[in-house]
Protein backbone atom coordinates (compact mmCIF):
# COMPACT_ATOMS: atom_id res chain seq x y z
CA UNK A 1 0.00 0.00 0.00
CA UNK A 2 2.52 2.58 0.87
CA UNK A 3 4.88 1.78 -1.78
CA UNK A 4 2.21 2.45 -4.69
CA UNK A 5 1.52 5.38 -3.29
CA UNK A 6 4.77 7.02 -3.55
CA UNK A 7 5.25 5.42 -6.87
CA UNK A 8 2.55 7.42 -8.03
CA UNK A 9 3.00 10.27 -5.82
CA UNK A 10 4.76 12.13 -8.95
CA UNK A 11 1.71 12.87 -10.46
CA UNK A 12 -0.94 15.29 -8.60
CA UNK A 13 -4.00 13.70 -10.10
CA UNK A 14 -3.67 10.37 -9.88
CA UNK A 15 -2.64 10.66 -6.30
CA UNK A 16 -6.03 12.10 -5.01
CA UNK A 17 -7.74 9.05 -6.69
CA UNK A 18 -5.40 6.69 -4.82
CA UNK A 19 -6.19 8.63 -1.21
CA UNK A 20 -9.90 7.83 -2.51
CA UNK A 21 -9.82 4.63 -3.32
CA UNK A 22 -7.99 4.25 -0.03
CA UNK A 23 -10.39 5.63 1.91
CA UNK A 24 -12.90 3.66 0.07
CA UNK A 25 -11.29 0.34 1.21
CA UNK A 26 -11.14 1.39 4.70
CA UNK A 27 -14.64 2.40 4.06
CA UNK A 28 -15.76 -1.01 2.50
CA UNK A 29 -13.49 -3.15 5.09
CA UNK A 30 -15.75 -1.43 7.69
CA UNK A 31 -19.03 -2.36 6.06
CA UNK A 32 -17.48 -5.82 6.29
CA UNK A 33 -16.59 -5.76 9.68
CA UNK A 34 -19.71 -4.85 10.28
CA UNK A 35 -21.71 -6.62 8.17
CA UNK A 36 -19.64 -9.87 10.04
CA UNK A 37 -21.27 -8.60 13.40
CA UNK A 38 -24.64 -9.24 11.47
CA UNK A 39 -23.81 -12.70 10.67
CA UNK A 40 -23.05 -13.09 14.59
CA UNK A 41 -26.64 -11.85 15.40
CA UNK A 42 -28.26 -13.30 12.58
CA UNK A 43 -30.11 -16.66 14.49
CA UNK A 44 -30.90 -14.53 17.30
CA UNK A 45 -32.54 -12.16 15.23
CA UNK A 46 -33.82 -14.85 12.94
CA UNK A 47 -35.71 -16.36 16.04
CA UNK A 48 -37.17 -12.76 17.73
CA UNK A 49 -38.11 -12.02 14.27
CA UNK A 50 -40.44 -15.53 13.52
CA UNK A 51 -41.07 -16.42 17.30
CA UNK A 52 -41.75 -12.94 19.14
CA UNK A 53 -42.47 -10.08 17.01
CA UNK A 54 -44.52 -12.17 14.43
CA UNK A 55 -46.22 -13.98 16.90
CA UNK A 56 -47.23 -10.73 19.20
CA UNK A 57 -48.85 -8.62 15.99
CA UNK A 58 -50.39 -11.78 14.58
CA UNK A 59 -51.88 -12.34 17.95
CA UNK A 60 -53.07 -8.92 18.53
CA UNK A 61 -54.66 -9.18 14.90
CA UNK A 62 -56.34 -12.47 15.67
CA UNK A 63 -57.96 -10.48 18.56
CA UNK A 64 -60.51 -8.45 16.14
CA UNK A 65 -61.28 -11.79 14.40
CA UNK A 66 -63.48 -14.82 15.05
CA UNK A 67 -61.10 -17.36 14.51
CA UNK A 68 -61.23 -21.63 14.28
CA UNK A 69 -58.02 -21.43 12.56
CA UNK A 70 -59.22 -21.91 9.35
CA UNK A 71 -62.66 -19.72 9.10
CA UNK A 72 -61.93 -15.87 10.24
CA UNK A 73 -64.62 -12.89 10.29
CA UNK A 74 -63.84 -9.73 11.20
CA UNK A 75 -65.39 -8.54 14.47
CA UNK A 76 -63.41 -5.52 15.61
CA UNK A 77 -63.67 -5.13 19.45
CA UNK A 78 -66.33 -7.93 19.89
CA UNK A 79 -63.44 -10.33 21.76
CA UNK A 80 -62.35 -7.80 24.12
CA UNK A 81 -65.69 -7.07 24.79
CA UNK A 82 -66.85 -10.46 25.36
CA UNK A 83 -63.80 -11.02 27.47
CA UNK A 84 -64.09 -8.14 29.52
CA UNK A 85 -67.68 -8.89 30.88
CA UNK A 86 -67.10 -12.39 30.84
CA UNK A 87 -67.82 -13.42 34.82
CA UNK A 88 -65.24 -16.16 33.93
CA UNK A 89 -62.69 -13.93 33.05
CA UNK A 90 -62.43 -12.44 36.20
CA UNK A 91 -62.93 -15.05 38.46
CA UNK A 92 -59.26 -16.35 37.07
CA UNK A 93 -58.26 -12.59 37.52
CA UNK A 94 -59.10 -13.00 41.32
CA UNK A 95 -57.72 -16.42 41.53
CA UNK A 96 -54.25 -15.34 39.87
CA UNK A 97 -53.93 -12.54 41.98
CA UNK A 98 -54.93 -14.03 45.47
CA UNK A 99 -52.46 -17.34 44.64
CA UNK A 100 -49.97 -14.61 43.28
CA UNK A 101 -50.33 -12.17 46.59
CA UNK A 102 -49.63 -14.98 49.45
CA UNK A 103 -47.46 -17.10 47.36
CA UNK A 104 -45.21 -13.36 47.34
CA UNK A 105 -45.72 -12.47 50.80
CA UNK A 106 -45.36 -15.41 52.38
CA UNK A 107 -42.11 -16.43 50.78
CA UNK A 108 -40.21 -13.68 50.55
CA UNK A 109 -40.17 -12.67 53.98
CA UNK A 110 -40.06 -16.50 55.15
CA UNK A 111 -36.90 -16.82 52.40
CA UNK A 112 -35.13 -14.37 53.45
CA UNK A 113 -34.97 -15.15 57.13
CA UNK A 114 -34.02 -18.68 56.03
CA UNK A 115 -31.20 -17.46 54.19
CA UNK A 116 -30.11 -14.61 57.45
CA UNK A 117 -30.43 -18.16 59.08
CA UNK A 118 -28.16 -20.33 56.91
CA UNK A 119 -25.53 -17.36 56.38
CA UNK A 120 -24.77 -16.84 60.32
CA UNK A 121 -24.65 -20.56 60.96
CA UNK A 122 -20.63 -21.76 61.07
CA UNK A 123 -21.07 -25.03 59.83
CA UNK A 124 -23.37 -27.32 57.65
CA UNK A 125 -24.35 -23.47 54.99
CA UNK A 126 -23.44 -25.77 51.91
CA UNK A 127 -25.84 -28.49 53.30
CA UNK A 128 -28.76 -26.84 53.96
CA UNK A 129 -28.46 -24.68 50.65
CA UNK A 130 -28.89 -28.28 48.83
CA UNK A 131 -31.79 -29.25 51.18
CA UNK A 132 -33.64 -25.82 50.27
CA UNK A 133 -32.88 -25.58 46.84
CA UNK A 134 -33.76 -29.02 46.26
CA UNK A 135 -37.69 -28.44 45.96
CA UNK A 136 -36.84 -26.02 43.34
CA UNK A 137 -35.12 -28.42 40.82
CA UNK A 138 -38.21 -30.69 41.08
CA UNK A 139 -40.43 -29.72 37.80
CA UNK A 140 -43.44 -28.05 38.71
CA UNK A 141 -45.59 -30.63 37.01
CA UNK A 142 -43.86 -33.43 39.41
CA UNK A 143 -44.56 -31.34 42.21
CA UNK A 144 -48.08 -31.00 41.72
CA UNK A 145 -48.79 -34.82 40.71
CA UNK A 146 -47.14 -35.15 44.41
CA UNK A 147 -49.16 -32.31 46.28
CA UNK A 148 -52.14 -33.60 44.86
CA UNK A 149 -52.09 -36.73 47.82
CA UNK A 150 -50.00 -34.97 50.41
CA UNK A 151 -52.86 -32.63 50.84
CA UNK A 152 -55.40 -35.30 50.18
CA UNK A 153 -57.69 -34.41 52.75
CA UNK A 154 -58.51 -38.24 54.13
CA UNK A 155 -54.82 -39.74 52.96
CA UNK A 156 -52.56 -36.99 53.15
CA UNK A 157 -49.49 -36.55 55.33
CA UNK A 158 -49.58 -32.98 55.45
CA UNK A 159 -53.74 -33.20 57.30
CA UNK A 160 -52.06 -35.83 59.75
CA UNK A 161 -49.15 -33.78 60.64
CA UNK A 162 -51.60 -30.47 61.06
CA UNK A 163 -53.88 -33.03 63.37
CA UNK A 164 -50.58 -34.73 65.54
CA UNK A 165 -49.60 -31.26 66.05
CA UNK A 166 -53.49 -29.78 67.37
CA UNK A 167 -53.47 -27.46 64.54
CA UNK A 168 -56.53 -27.38 62.65
CA UNK A 169 -56.44 -29.46 58.81
CA UNK A 170 -57.91 -28.13 56.27
CA UNK A 171 -60.36 -30.07 52.87
CA UNK A 172 -57.79 -28.68 50.53
CA UNK A 173 -58.19 -29.21 46.91
CA UNK A 174 -61.02 -31.40 47.47
CA UNK A 175 -63.36 -28.03 48.51
CA UNK A 176 -63.32 -25.15 46.04
CA UNK A 177 -62.96 -22.88 49.41
CA UNK A 178 -59.76 -24.03 50.58
CA UNK A 179 -58.37 -25.25 46.82
CA UNK A 180 -56.29 -21.87 46.43
CA UNK A 181 -54.43 -22.33 49.64
CA UNK A 182 -52.85 -25.84 47.95
CA UNK A 183 -51.75 -24.38 45.26
CA UNK A 184 -50.20 -21.75 47.66
CA UNK A 185 -48.33 -24.26 49.77
CA UNK A 186 -47.16 -25.65 46.60
CA UNK A 187 -46.12 -22.42 45.37
CA UNK A 188 -44.29 -21.33 48.25
CA UNK A 189 -42.70 -24.73 48.97
CA UNK A 190 -41.15 -24.87 45.55
CA UNK A 191 -40.43 -21.28 45.29
CA UNK A 192 -38.46 -20.95 48.46
CA UNK A 193 -35.52 -21.95 47.55
CA UNK A 194 -35.04 -19.76 44.94
CA UNK A 195 -35.26 -16.83 46.95
CA UNK A 196 -33.22 -18.29 49.89
CA UNK A 197 -30.52 -18.68 46.94
CA UNK A 198 -31.20 -15.39 45.70
CA UNK A 199 -30.54 -14.17 49.07
CA UNK A 200 -28.10 -15.50 50.30
CA UNK A 201 -25.65 -15.01 47.20
CA UNK A 202 -26.75 -10.72 48.30
CA UNK A 203 -26.46 -11.08 51.79
CA UNK A 204 -22.72 -12.36 50.92
CA UNK A 205 -22.44 -9.42 48.96
CA UNK A 206 -22.77 -6.66 51.70
CA UNK A 207 -19.63 -5.21 53.10
CA UNK A 208 -18.86 -7.05 56.33
CA UNK A 209 -16.80 -3.48 57.47
CA UNK A 210 -20.09 -2.33 58.26
CA UNK A 211 -21.22 -5.35 60.38
CA UNK A 212 -17.73 -4.46 61.73
CA UNK A 213 -18.52 -0.77 62.66
CA UNK A 214 -21.48 -1.74 64.35
CA UNK A 215 -19.82 -4.03 66.15
CA UNK A 216 -17.57 -1.66 67.45
CA UNK A 217 -20.47 0.48 68.22
CA UNK A 218 -22.26 -2.20 70.00
CA UNK A 219 -24.79 -3.09 68.18
CA UNK A 220 -26.70 -6.63 69.02
CA UNK A 221 -26.96 -9.09 66.33
CA UNK A 222 -30.91 -8.61 65.61
CA UNK A 223 -29.88 -4.40 65.46
CA UNK A 224 -27.34 -5.55 62.95
CA UNK A 225 -30.25 -7.62 61.09
CA UNK A 226 -32.52 -4.85 61.17
CA UNK A 227 -30.40 -1.97 60.70
CA UNK A 228 -27.59 -3.28 58.21
CA UNK A 229 -29.02 -6.54 56.66
CA UNK A 230 -32.62 -5.26 55.66
CA UNK A 231 -31.57 -2.27 53.98
CA UNK A 232 -28.95 -3.16 52.18
CA UNK A 233 -31.10 -6.02 51.11
CA UNK A 234 -33.89 -3.63 49.60
CA UNK A 235 -32.48 -4.10 45.82
CA UNK A 236 -32.60 -7.86 46.31
CA UNK A 237 -36.17 -7.52 47.50
CA UNK A 238 -37.56 -5.65 44.58
CA UNK A 239 -36.31 -7.85 42.18
CA UNK A 240 -37.84 -11.12 43.78
CA UNK A 241 -40.98 -9.03 43.95
CA UNK A 242 -40.95 -8.02 40.01
CA UNK A 243 -40.03 -11.48 39.16
CA UNK A 244 -42.15 -13.21 41.61
CA UNK A 245 -44.89 -11.20 39.89
CA UNK A 246 -44.57 -12.05 36.38
CA UNK A 247 -43.98 -15.67 37.29
CA UNK A 248 -47.11 -15.96 39.24
CA UNK A 249 -49.49 -13.57 36.60
CA UNK A 250 -48.24 -16.47 33.83
CA UNK A 251 -49.13 -19.03 36.78
CA UNK A 252 -49.98 -22.44 34.48
CA UNK A 253 -48.57 -25.63 34.80
CA UNK A 254 -49.57 -26.61 38.45
CA UNK A 255 -52.72 -25.82 38.11
CA UNK A 256 -53.01 -28.07 34.55
CA UNK A 257 -51.93 -30.90 36.51
CA UNK A 258 -54.23 -30.31 39.68
CA UNK A 259 -57.63 -29.32 38.25
CA UNK A 260 -57.27 -29.59 34.54
CA UNK A 261 -57.59 -26.42 31.63
CA UNK A 262 -60.93 -25.51 33.68
CA UNK A 263 -59.71 -25.15 36.83
CA UNK A 264 -61.62 -27.62 39.32
CA UNK A 265 -62.95 -27.79 41.95
CA UNK A 266 -65.89 -25.09 40.38
CA UNK A 267 -63.28 -23.15 38.30
CA UNK A 268 -61.42 -22.21 41.88
CA UNK A 269 -57.83 -22.62 40.83
CA UNK A 270 -58.32 -21.79 37.18
CA UNK A 271 -55.90 -19.06 36.35
CA UNK A 272 -55.34 -16.23 33.27
CA UNK A 273 -52.55 -18.28 31.78
CA UNK A 274 -55.87 -21.46 32.00
CA UNK A 275 -58.29 -19.48 30.60
CA UNK A 276 -56.69 -18.94 27.36
CA UNK A 277 -55.40 -22.44 27.41
CA UNK A 278 -59.04 -23.70 27.78
CA UNK A 279 -60.56 -21.12 25.02
CA UNK A 280 -57.71 -21.38 23.05
CA UNK A 281 -56.97 -25.25 22.78
CA UNK A 282 -60.07 -27.01 24.25
CA UNK A 283 -62.60 -24.69 22.10
CA UNK A 284 -60.55 -23.43 19.71
CA UNK A 285 -61.58 -19.88 19.91
CA UNK A 286 -58.50 -18.08 18.96
CA UNK A 287 -59.68 -14.70 18.55
CA UNK A 288 -61.48 -14.54 21.83
CA UNK A 289 -58.16 -16.77 23.32
CA UNK A 290 -56.19 -14.10 21.52
CA UNK A 291 -58.09 -11.33 23.19
CA UNK A 292 -57.51 -12.28 26.80
CA UNK A 293 -53.85 -13.11 25.76
CA UNK A 294 -53.52 -9.10 25.18
CA UNK A 295 -55.31 -8.38 28.30
CA UNK A 296 -53.51 -10.43 30.49
CA UNK A 297 -50.33 -8.83 28.39
CA UNK A 298 -51.29 -5.22 29.63
CA UNK A 299 -52.10 -6.56 33.01
CA UNK A 300 -48.63 -8.22 33.57
CA UNK A 301 -46.88 -4.50 32.12
CA UNK A 302 -48.96 -2.03 33.70
CA UNK A 303 -48.48 -4.62 37.36
CA UNK A 304 -44.39 -4.76 36.83
CA UNK A 305 -44.37 -0.93 36.17
CA UNK A 306 -46.28 -0.42 39.68
CA UNK A 307 -43.84 -2.94 41.46
CA UNK A 308 -41.34 -0.92 40.05
CA UNK A 309 -42.47 2.27 41.18
CA UNK A 310 -43.31 1.01 44.42
CA UNK A 311 -39.60 -0.58 44.71
CA UNK A 312 -38.10 2.25 43.39
CA UNK A 313 -35.98 0.24 41.79
CA UNK A 314 -34.32 1.72 38.51
CA UNK A 315 -33.53 0.27 35.83
CA UNK B 1 -23.20 -15.99 80.67
CA UNK B 2 -19.49 -14.67 78.22
CA UNK B 3 -20.42 -14.21 74.87
CA UNK B 4 -18.82 -17.17 73.14
CA UNK B 5 -20.98 -19.69 75.58
CA UNK B 6 -24.21 -17.19 74.10
CA UNK B 7 -22.47 -17.65 70.44
CA UNK B 8 -22.49 -21.52 70.45
CA UNK B 9 -26.22 -21.65 71.69
CA UNK B 10 -27.54 -19.31 69.25
CA UNK B 11 -26.08 -21.05 66.45
CA UNK B 12 -27.30 -24.68 67.84
CA UNK B 13 -30.87 -22.91 67.97
CA UNK B 14 -30.02 -21.82 64.41
CA UNK B 15 -28.84 -24.96 63.48
CA UNK B 16 -32.14 -26.98 65.15
CA UNK B 17 -34.54 -24.81 63.50
CA UNK B 18 -32.93 -25.08 59.86
CA UNK B 19 -33.22 -28.80 60.83
CA UNK B 20 -36.79 -29.06 61.89
CA UNK B 21 -38.09 -26.60 58.87
CA UNK B 22 -35.58 -28.75 56.05
CA UNK B 23 -36.67 -31.69 57.24
CA UNK B 24 -40.33 -30.30 56.58
CA UNK B 25 -39.57 -29.28 53.28
CA UNK B 26 -38.01 -32.75 52.57
CA UNK B 27 -41.35 -34.52 53.72
CA UNK B 28 -43.11 -34.68 50.76
CA UNK B 29 -39.85 -36.59 48.96
CA UNK B 30 -39.72 -38.95 51.60
CA UNK B 31 -43.47 -39.85 51.95
CA UNK B 32 -43.29 -40.45 48.20
CA UNK B 33 -40.43 -42.55 47.65
CA UNK B 34 -41.95 -44.70 51.28
CA UNK B 35 -45.36 -45.14 49.46
CA UNK B 36 -44.09 -45.98 46.30
CA UNK B 37 -42.48 -49.22 47.67
CA UNK B 38 -45.58 -49.67 49.61
CA UNK B 39 -47.64 -53.37 47.91
CA UNK B 40 -51.16 -52.10 49.47
CA UNK B 41 -51.06 -48.51 48.65
CA UNK B 42 -53.00 -48.61 45.30
CA UNK B 43 -56.00 -50.04 46.96
CA UNK B 44 -55.94 -47.68 49.76
CA UNK B 45 -53.18 -45.44 51.09
CA UNK B 46 -51.59 -46.04 54.34
CA UNK B 47 -53.12 -44.12 57.27
CA UNK B 48 -51.66 -43.12 59.15
CA UNK B 49 -48.75 -42.01 57.07
CA UNK B 50 -46.09 -44.67 57.77
CA UNK B 51 -42.37 -43.72 57.09
CA UNK B 52 -41.41 -47.69 56.57
CA UNK B 53 -43.95 -49.99 54.42
CA UNK B 54 -45.73 -52.99 56.14
CA UNK B 55 -44.75 -54.72 52.96
CA UNK B 56 -41.87 -53.79 50.96
CA UNK B 57 -41.98 -54.49 47.62
CA UNK B 58 -40.91 -53.27 44.27
CA UNK B 59 -44.39 -54.03 42.16
CA UNK B 60 -45.26 -50.13 41.21
CA UNK B 61 -41.35 -49.71 40.20
CA UNK B 62 -41.86 -52.83 38.16
CA UNK B 63 -45.49 -50.89 36.63
CA UNK B 64 -44.07 -47.63 35.86
CA UNK B 65 -40.86 -49.40 33.68
CA UNK B 66 -42.95 -52.26 32.38
CA UNK B 67 -45.46 -49.96 30.31
CA UNK B 68 -42.47 -48.03 28.86
CA UNK B 69 -44.02 -44.65 28.18
CA UNK B 70 -41.95 -43.35 31.06
CA UNK B 71 -38.87 -44.63 29.19
CA UNK B 72 -39.94 -43.39 25.68
CA UNK B 73 -40.73 -39.82 27.12
CA UNK B 74 -37.56 -39.81 29.07
CA UNK B 75 -35.74 -40.45 25.63
CA UNK B 76 -38.18 -37.44 24.07
CA UNK B 77 -37.43 -35.55 26.80
CA UNK B 78 -33.59 -36.39 26.28
CA UNK B 79 -33.45 -35.28 22.42
CA UNK B 80 -35.24 -32.25 22.97
CA UNK B 81 -33.68 -30.60 25.63
CA UNK B 82 -29.76 -31.51 23.81
CA UNK B 83 -31.13 -29.91 20.98
CA UNK B 84 -32.63 -27.14 22.33
CA UNK B 85 -29.55 -26.59 24.75
CA UNK B 86 -27.31 -26.42 21.95
CA UNK B 87 -29.44 -24.04 19.60
CA UNK B 88 -29.76 -21.75 22.20
CA UNK B 89 -26.22 -21.31 23.82
CA UNK B 90 -24.82 -21.47 20.55
CA UNK B 91 -26.89 -18.44 19.43
CA UNK B 92 -26.90 -16.94 22.86
CA UNK B 93 -23.03 -16.95 22.33
CA UNK B 94 -22.87 -15.84 19.40
CA UNK B 95 -25.12 -12.69 19.89
CA UNK B 96 -23.67 -12.00 23.50
CA UNK B 97 -20.15 -11.92 22.07
CA UNK B 98 -21.24 -9.30 19.30
CA UNK B 99 -23.14 -7.35 21.70
CA UNK B 100 -20.02 -7.02 23.71
CA UNK B 101 -17.20 -6.69 21.40
CA UNK B 102 -18.79 -5.61 18.16
CA UNK B 103 -18.66 -1.88 16.58
CA UNK B 104 -22.00 -1.98 13.98
CA UNK B 105 -24.60 0.31 13.31
CA UNK B 106 -27.95 -0.13 15.74
CA UNK B 107 -25.57 -1.52 18.29
CA UNK B 108 -27.44 -0.30 21.19
CA UNK B 109 -30.75 -0.39 19.53
CA UNK B 110 -30.25 -4.13 18.46
CA UNK B 111 -29.69 -4.90 22.30
CA UNK B 112 -32.99 -3.19 24.06
CA UNK B 113 -34.69 -5.20 21.52
CA UNK B 114 -33.30 -8.28 22.97
CA UNK B 115 -33.82 -6.69 26.26
CA UNK B 116 -37.61 -6.32 25.47
CA UNK B 117 -37.86 -10.01 24.72
CA UNK B 118 -37.54 -10.56 28.41
CA UNK B 119 -41.16 -8.96 28.86
CA UNK B 120 -43.21 -11.19 26.13
CA UNK B 121 -44.70 -13.99 28.04
CA UNK B 122 -45.19 -17.36 26.45
CA UNK B 123 -49.17 -16.92 26.18
CA UNK B 124 -49.75 -14.23 23.68
CA UNK B 125 -47.36 -16.19 21.08
CA UNK B 126 -49.28 -19.43 21.64
CA UNK B 127 -51.79 -19.20 18.86
CA UNK B 128 -49.83 -17.47 16.42
CA UNK B 129 -47.09 -20.42 17.22
CA UNK B 130 -49.28 -23.01 16.99
CA UNK B 131 -50.76 -21.88 13.54
CA UNK B 132 -47.23 -21.34 11.95
CA UNK B 133 -45.99 -24.71 12.75
CA UNK B 134 -49.30 -25.76 12.13
CA UNK B 135 -48.85 -24.52 8.43
CA UNK B 136 -45.56 -26.68 7.89
CA UNK B 137 -47.51 -29.47 8.95
CA UNK B 138 -44.68 -29.59 11.97
CA UNK B 139 -47.44 -30.32 14.90
CA UNK B 140 -46.62 -33.25 16.48
CA UNK B 141 -43.05 -33.37 15.70
CA UNK B 142 -39.91 -32.05 17.52
CA UNK B 143 -39.46 -28.98 15.90
CA UNK B 144 -41.54 -26.81 17.44
CA UNK B 145 -40.23 -27.51 20.60
CA UNK B 146 -36.71 -27.10 19.40
CA UNK B 147 -36.99 -23.82 16.69
CA UNK B 148 -38.20 -21.26 19.35
CA UNK B 149 -35.54 -21.79 21.66
CA UNK B 150 -33.41 -19.98 19.74
CA UNK B 151 -34.11 -16.46 20.72
CA UNK B 152 -33.04 -16.20 24.54
CA UNK B 153 -32.84 -12.50 25.84
CA UNK B 154 -31.84 -13.67 29.27
CA UNK B 155 -28.55 -15.99 28.49
CA UNK B 156 -27.35 -12.95 25.14
CA UNK B 157 -27.30 -10.78 28.64
CA UNK B 158 -25.46 -12.95 30.41
CA UNK B 159 -23.11 -13.57 27.70
CA UNK B 160 -23.15 -10.02 27.01
CA UNK B 161 -21.85 -9.29 30.58
CA UNK B 162 -19.38 -11.95 30.98
CA UNK B 163 -17.42 -10.64 27.93
CA UNK B 164 -17.42 -7.15 28.54
CA UNK B 165 -15.50 -8.59 31.10
CA UNK B 166 -12.73 -9.68 29.14
CA UNK B 167 -9.86 -7.23 28.36
CA UNK B 168 -10.49 -6.21 23.97
CA UNK B 169 -6.58 -5.88 24.18
CA UNK B 170 -6.76 -9.61 22.58
CA UNK B 171 -8.75 -8.79 19.96
CA UNK B 172 -6.51 -6.27 19.29
CA UNK B 173 -3.64 -9.00 18.93
CA UNK B 174 -5.09 -10.94 17.19
CA UNK B 175 -6.38 -8.60 14.69
CA UNK B 176 -2.70 -7.19 14.55
CA UNK B 177 -1.54 -10.98 13.33
CA UNK B 178 -4.67 -10.47 10.49
CA UNK B 179 -7.49 -13.07 12.20
CA UNK B 180 -10.81 -12.33 11.06
CA UNK B 181 -13.79 -12.15 13.93
CA UNK B 182 -14.89 -15.63 13.44
CA UNK B 183 -10.97 -16.53 13.93
CA UNK B 184 -11.06 -14.41 16.93
CA UNK B 185 -14.21 -15.40 18.44
CA UNK B 186 -13.38 -18.97 18.14
CA UNK B 187 -9.80 -18.80 19.18
CA UNK B 188 -9.44 -16.23 21.46
CA UNK B 189 -12.87 -15.67 23.61
CA UNK B 190 -14.38 -19.06 23.12
CA UNK B 191 -11.73 -21.18 24.92
CA UNK B 192 -12.35 -18.40 27.79
CA UNK B 193 -15.95 -18.60 27.99
CA UNK B 194 -15.90 -21.88 30.05
CA UNK B 195 -17.52 -20.50 33.18
CA UNK B 196 -20.12 -18.50 31.42
CA UNK B 197 -21.05 -21.69 28.63
CA UNK B 198 -21.59 -23.84 31.62
CA UNK B 199 -24.09 -21.51 33.12
CA UNK B 200 -25.83 -21.27 30.23
CA UNK B 201 -26.06 -24.81 29.59
CA UNK B 202 -27.26 -25.73 33.21
CA UNK B 203 -30.32 -22.67 33.06
CA UNK B 204 -30.90 -23.59 29.20
CA UNK B 205 -31.20 -27.22 30.45
CA UNK B 206 -33.71 -26.63 33.64
CA UNK B 207 -35.89 -24.31 30.97
CA UNK B 208 -36.02 -27.01 28.55
CA UNK B 209 -36.41 -29.98 30.82
CA UNK B 210 -39.07 -28.55 32.46
CA UNK B 211 -40.69 -27.05 30.06
CA UNK B 212 -44.85 -27.36 29.71
CA UNK B 213 -47.65 -25.38 28.61
CA UNK B 214 -45.96 -25.34 24.91
CA UNK B 215 -45.37 -28.78 24.63
CA UNK B 216 -48.72 -29.38 25.71
CA UNK B 217 -50.06 -27.14 22.88
CA UNK B 218 -48.20 -28.88 19.91
CA UNK B 219 -47.33 -32.68 20.79
CA UNK B 220 -50.70 -34.83 20.79
CA UNK B 221 -49.49 -37.70 20.37
CA UNK B 222 -48.35 -39.74 23.48
CA UNK B 223 -45.46 -41.30 21.88
CA UNK B 224 -43.85 -37.66 21.46
CA UNK B 225 -44.97 -36.94 25.32
CA UNK B 226 -41.97 -35.48 27.34
CA UNK B 227 -41.60 -36.31 30.95
CA UNK B 228 -43.78 -33.60 32.21
CA UNK B 229 -46.45 -33.81 29.71
CA UNK B 230 -46.46 -38.01 30.39
CA UNK B 231 -46.45 -37.10 34.28
CA UNK B 232 -49.54 -34.20 33.86
CA UNK B 233 -51.24 -36.93 31.58
CA UNK B 234 -50.91 -39.56 33.77
CA UNK B 235 -51.93 -37.31 36.92
CA UNK B 236 -55.22 -36.25 35.01
CA UNK B 237 -56.21 -39.82 34.16
CA UNK B 238 -55.79 -41.54 37.69
CA UNK B 239 -56.19 -38.65 40.20
CA UNK B 240 -55.28 -39.97 43.38
CA UNK B 241 -57.12 -43.34 42.63
CA UNK B 242 -53.29 -45.01 42.16
CA UNK B 243 -51.41 -44.00 44.85
CA UNK B 244 -48.52 -46.34 44.81
CA UNK B 245 -47.99 -46.09 41.23
CA UNK B 246 -48.46 -42.56 41.07
CA UNK B 247 -46.09 -42.25 43.57
CA UNK B 248 -43.40 -44.91 42.08
CA UNK B 249 -43.55 -42.60 38.95
CA UNK B 250 -43.07 -39.46 40.61
CA UNK B 251 -39.89 -40.69 42.06
CA UNK B 252 -38.27 -42.11 38.81
CA UNK B 253 -39.44 -38.85 36.71
CA UNK B 254 -37.12 -36.87 39.91
CA UNK B 255 -34.56 -39.14 40.90
CA UNK B 256 -32.25 -38.58 37.69
CA UNK B 257 -32.66 -35.02 37.86
CA UNK B 258 -31.80 -35.13 42.03
CA UNK B 259 -29.39 -37.11 41.38
CA UNK B 260 -27.44 -34.95 38.70
CA UNK B 261 -28.40 -31.99 41.04
CA UNK B 262 -26.40 -33.10 44.08
CA UNK B 263 -23.15 -33.54 41.60
CA UNK B 264 -23.48 -30.13 40.49
CA UNK B 265 -25.16 -28.54 42.81
CA UNK B 266 -22.37 -25.93 43.76
CA UNK B 267 -22.51 -24.94 39.74
CA UNK B 268 -26.01 -25.12 39.85
CA UNK B 269 -26.82 -22.51 42.70
CA UNK B 270 -24.01 -20.73 41.12
CA UNK B 271 -25.93 -20.40 37.90
CA UNK B 272 -29.11 -19.71 40.00
CA UNK B 273 -27.66 -16.80 41.82
CA UNK B 274 -25.59 -15.09 38.79
CA UNK B 275 -29.03 -15.08 37.22
CA UNK B 276 -30.66 -13.49 39.80
CA UNK B 277 -27.99 -11.09 40.61
CA UNK B 278 -27.13 -9.98 37.34
CA UNK B 279 -31.00 -9.43 36.32
CA UNK B 280 -30.96 -6.75 39.29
Amino acid sequence: MVKEKLQINENGVENTVTINDDVETIKSKKRKAAFTWYIFLLPSFIGILLFMVYPIMESFRLSFFRSNGTMETFIGLQNFQRVLTSNTFWNTVWNTFFIGFFQIFITIPLGFIFASLINSIRRGQNFFKVIYFLPNVTSIVAAAMIFQFVLHPEMGVANYILDALGLPSSTWFSDPSTAKWGVILLAVWHWIGFVIIICLANLQAISPEMYEAAKIDGASGLQQWLFITIPNMSGTFAFLLITGWIGSLQRFNEVYVLGGPNGSPARSIQTMGAFIYERGFTGFEFGIASAATYIMFVIILIFTFINLRVSKMQL
Amino acid sequence: MDQKTSERISNIVKFIILLVCGSLLMMPFIWVVSVGFDRTANITMPFPPRLIPETISSFNYGIVFENGRLIQSYINSGIVTTSSVFLQVSASLLAGYAFSKGNFKYKRLLFILVLCTLMIPMEPRLIPLYTLFNSFSLLNTFWPLILPTVINGMLIFLCKQFFDQLPTTLREAAQIDGAGEFRIFFTVYLPLAGPIAATMVILSFIWSWNDFMWPLVVLNNQDLHTVPLYLASFSLENGTSLGGLTMALATVSILPIVVLYLFLQRYIIQSIALSGVKGE
